[in-house]
């Protein structure tokens, strides 16, 4: 009885070596892939997700009469509040949106509160006597905008024993600084679901 | 006697008129107000079959109507999608868009993903991102 359960265990010994070795020459591989790809490794907000946002809003608003008009208005970018229960970094958002719209060459965006302090800076240094005075900037020359760009995103999670939906709505709004008009927003929606099995 | 023929000529004429007003609707080198540069294009389906392309895992997903006009300076597309199955698909899809050299006048979209139901049409809408975008391909693929 010891002898048979004996030759079974060595009889099993090559394969659980096979499976070692296999287990030991798994090797990592790291390959590019394609960044416009859908994303869905997990149900968190993700590269398509920022991509999509990103391409609706700013179409969205190239259609908008103060933008298409073609009279360079000059947008500031605020903040996106983030109101969803996960770490979403917002402002590589609003970089995307403002990349694009900077790129379609029919808006111009002033210096945002995010940047000012570095602004202001290069100003004084300027300003400094290490500069010679005729190629130094001017101060009192900066261009204040015309409109303020801001939203927020919002989710709603919903999760059963092996389902797990998450939907998002992204609002950006922008608004006329001067009379404080709101003269565009738009929304865009994604739901995502995951389940087990 | 005379008078009954001219009538007719000048009816027959008239019509002609109105049929070839309606004809002259559409710009030369556009069809269904979307660009088609020398392509002869009489139905809607070879719009369809010279405007969409596909890439990646094919799709049973078929375009069947597509309409372009223009938004101030920039090209807006409206496609029908149409899933004549009795299964639920998911695509994605992606406009790109040419300039008027025939090069790309945009970076490549992001692939967007989309559900659809059994037996069911969806508007998909394509809005250039820049005037220089004179003409577009819409890129489906199968998500299974």
């Amino acid at each position: 009885m010891i002898d048979s359960s004996r030759t079974r265990g060595l009889a099993l010994l090559p394969l659980l070596a096979a499976v070692a070795l296999a287990a030991g020459c798994a090797q990592e591989k790291t390959r590019y892939g394609d960044e416009k790809a859908v994303e869905t490794v997990t149900n968190q907000f993700g590269s398509t997700d920022l991509q999509m946002i990103a391409e609706s809003m700013t179409r969205s608003m190239l259609q908008d009469p103060v933008i298409a008009g073609g009279n360079l208005p000059i947008v500031t970018v605020q903040e996106v509040k983030n109101k969803t229960s996960e770490y979403i970094d917002t402002r590589s958002i609003t970089d995307k949106i403002r990349a694009e719209l900077q790129k379609s060459g029919k808006v111009r965006f002033a210096v945002d509160a995010v940047a000012m302090q570095q602004q202001v800076e290069e100003l004084q240094r300027q300003q400094s006597e290490l500069y010679e005075k005729e190629q130094a900037v001017e101060k009192g020359k900066m261009v204040g905008a015309q409109y303020r760009m801001e939203g927020n995103i919002t989710s709603i999670v919903k999760q059963a024993k092996d389902v797990k939906d998450v939907y998002y709505k992204f609002n950006l709004q922008l608004w006329n600084i001067r009379n404080g008009l709101l003269e565009w927003t738009d929304e865009k929606e994604i739901r995502k679901t995951t389940s087990k099995g | 006697m005379k008078s009954t023929w001219t009538i007719i000529a000048v009816l027959a004429a008239v019509l002609v008129a109105g049929c070839a007003a309606k004809k002259g609707f559409e710009k030369p080198g556009f069809a269904y107000g979307c660009p088609i540069g020398d392509t002869k294009i009489g139905t809607i389906e070879d719009l369809v079959k010279a405007k969409v392309v596909t890439e990646g895992k094919r799709t049973t997903i078929q375009a069947t109507e597509m309409r372009c006009t223009m938004t101030g300076d920039l090209l807006k597309i409206d496609v029908n999608l149409n899933n004549d199955s009795s299964h639920v698909k998911r695509i994605n899809y992606k406009f790109r868009w040419i300039d008027r050299e025939g090069m790309r006048a945009w970076e490549e979209e992001v692939w967007k993903p989309l559900l659809m139901n059994e037996s069911t049409n969806i508007v998909v809408t394509g809005i250039a991102p820049t005037s220089k975008a004179v003409d577009y391909r819409l890129i489906l693929q199968s998500q299974e």
